[in-house]
């Protein structure tokens, strides 16, 4: 036996369920133009929140580097990105050229590392880094000239870095203990890279001196720290989002040639309509073909002859010494370079950063008041202005039309042509507003373009349902579900 | 004004007597004829047995003597001298030397990678395998 009461609950609940599955159109149609301002925000932020946080089809990734490799190509790169670091960077490069015409086959010994370090020396660098691991030992009986060269280098005040293995899988030490028992700082050489491209950088690395903690500095910015202590570094969280240059070093230009001697031009000369077009189409064209950090060949050192070039280069740069061997397995693709680069003008490229913004590179995490907040919840944090701005507008929008009702109708034509503008303008509107936002956190706190740019699709999406009426239709069904009627039906009920 | 004045005056007295001492490497060599090793440019000249060999002896710069003919020149520029009767080489950077004939031109293909190709394979260094640690 049922008492009245289950028996009216039970036939609320069947009716609901009714309603549920056969809802009546013209109520949730009325219904639609009561939601409420609240709901609107939930439903956008919610769908935001979703897309931001679930990254559906890789969608937010894809959408992060692509956005931010045409970023570099067309705005930073060639506009906005100074070449104040590519004029203190330079890479003293050991290349196939280099060991051909100075017939030193690879591996070099250390006498001969300690020789270049010589020549390099003789020109007065800011600082020297090494980007060659010397790990293994082997049967050579001119380390101790290696050794030499760094007293050397400390006894003309100029900083030299090596750098250590990492994850060494039988327990080497990162650095030979002979080498390393002369007190040279050691950095990690680790890099972070993307489907093969370099677009970050970490912040932090191993520490092989056993201060420090368990991390110490990465070898960009520890560099940086070293070298310029002009520029306080900021307190940098996660990742570095590097923006490379596009405005390539002269000499590397100069230095071009084809295998027969012949000039060659780095990329293709074109003005900023024929690059927008081939960054999107045909991007390889878009794409230098030489590294942008000044290149000074090795053997141009180890001539020990005058060279306008290389005085202009060496005298108070920061060097990254490495090498661009085939077969070393030591390079990556880069946003702006068609070839695979070596991985010593990653290096190079972090602290052109670190020197053109001043110690406050672009990052992929933003802090506010002292809290850091990662990727996600900084792109969270982006929408919500957005998502009360276009729920705002909407709101407004609708009232606009309950009133419109009251007032002279156009044409069908009209019409049209005017719902077509508004809907134009509507969704400009949100991207406009999507990228000035964007645009404030990265001068402000210095997020860099791969992580707000989603928030800019994203806007245009949120503006696309709004057009459409999801939030209306979402609200109007539900409130439909829970019981609601529309005034006319209340009147005459 | 006055101190503007002064300054220049010295520096220019200053430039004209240091011109003789700039000249002077060159001037003094110029009974060797060719190739030849003016005077020691850093603090201390490392000597070689061979041109890719090792350090037998480093000089200091005073010591190191001056205006030596340069006999044979390496590919990977060492120069090689003839220091108190040994013949040794010498790392041009550590030196100043004269040149004759043209300066070698030093050009690069810069487009050094491939755009959708890598290397599959590792440059084989030339070193013992690494041993493990306490492994016999």
């Amino acid at each position: 036996m049922t008492s009245p009461a289950m028996h009216s609950s039970l036939g609320r609940a069947a009716r609901t369920w009714e309603r549920a599955r056969r809802p009546d159109r013209a109520h949730v149609e009325a219904l639609k133009s009561r939601v409420p301002y609240w709901f609107v925000v939930l439903v956008l932020l919610g769908f935001s929140i979703l897309q931001i946080m679930l990254n559906p089809f890789g969608f937010s990734d894809l959408t992060q580097r692509y956005a931010q490799d045409i970023a570099n190509l067309l705005i930073t790169g060639p506009y906005l990105y100074p070449t104040t670091g590519r004029d203190q960077v330079t890479v003293a490069l050991i290349d196939e050229e280099s060991l051909h015409s100075l017939q030193m086959p690879w591996p070099w010994r250390y006498g001969d590392h300690a020789r270049a370090l010589g020549a390099l020396l003789e020109y007065r660098p800011k600082a020297v880094v090494i980007d060659f691991l010397f790990v293994d030992e082997r049967n050579d009986d001119t380390l101790s000239e290696l050794v030499d060269a760094i007293a050397r280098y400390k006894k003309a005040g100029v900083p030299l870095y090596f750098e250590g293995g990492i994850n060494l899988p039988y327990g080497e030490a990162p650095l030979l203990p002979k080498l390393a028992a002369t007190g040279v700082p050691i950095l990690d050489p680790s890099i972070e890279l993307y489907d093969g491209v370099a677009r970050q950088y970490p912040t932090s690395g191993h520490c092989y001196r056993g201060s420090g903690g368990d991390t110490c500095l990465s070898a960009a910015l520890q560099v940086f720290k070293d070298v310029y202590p002009q520029y306080p570094l900021a307190p940098l969280n996660d990742k570095i989002e590097l923006v490379w240059g596009t405005k390539t070093a002269p000499i590397n230009v100069k230095l071009n040639h084809d295998a027969n001697g012949k000039p060659q031009p780095c990329s293709e000369e074109s003005g900023a309509l024929v690059r927008t077009y081939r960054a999107f189409f045909d991007k390889h064209t878009a794409q230098s073909a030489c590294p942008y950090t000044a290149i000074v060949p090795i053997q141009a050192l180890m001539m020990g002859l005058e060279d306008k070039d290389v005085s202009a280069l060496i005298p108070d740069h920061v060097i990254f010494y490495g090498g661009s061997l085939q077969g070393a397995q030591d390079k990556s693709f880069t946003p702006v370079n068609s070839r695979l680069q070596p991985n010593v003008f990653v290096h190079a490229m972090a602290l052109d950063n670190l020197i053109s913004f001043k110690g406050r590179p672009q990052q992929n995490v933003m802090t506010v008041g002292g809290t850091t907040f990662s990727n996600n919840p900084a792109q969270i944090m982006a929408i919500v202005p957005i998502v009360l701005i276009l729920s705002y507008m909407h709101m407004r929008r609708i009232r606009w039309r309950q009133k419109k009702t009251t007032r002279k109708e156009h044409g069908a034509m009209m019409e049209w042509f005017l719902g077509k503008g508004v809907e134009k303008l509507w969704h400009w509107l949100a991207f406009f507003l999507a990228l000035g936002i964007g645009l404030l956190l990265a001068m402000w706190v210095g997020l860099s373009v791969a992580n707000w740019v989603e928030d800019v699709f994203i806007a245009v999406e949120l503006a696309a349902m709004l057009l459409i009426g999801v939030p209306d239709s979402f609200w109007g069904y539900l409130h439909h579900v829970a019981g609601g009627r529309p005034a006319h039906s209340e009147g005459a009920s | 004004m006055k101190r503007l004045l002064l300054i220049t005056l010295v520096a220019g007295a200053a430039s004209f007597c240091a011109l003789p001492a700039l000249a002077a490497d060159s001037n003094e060599c110029s009974s060797l004829s060719g190739d030849a090793v003016l005077s020691a440019r850093t603090p201390q000249v490392d000597l070689y047995d061979a041109p890719n060999g090792k350090r037998i002896k480093s000089v200091d710069q005073d010591k190191f003597p001056k205006c030596l003919a340069v006999t044979q020149r390496a590919p990977n520029m060492m120069l090689q001298v003839s220091v108190d009767g040994a013949v040794v080489w010498v790392p041009p950077h550590m030196v100043n030397y004269r040149l004759t004939g043209k300066k070698p031109a030093i050009c690069r293909n810069l487009a050094m990678g491939g755009n959708d190709t890598k290397v599959g394979a590792t440059r084989a260094l030339g070193e013992d395998c690494p041993q493990k640690v306490g492994a016999p």
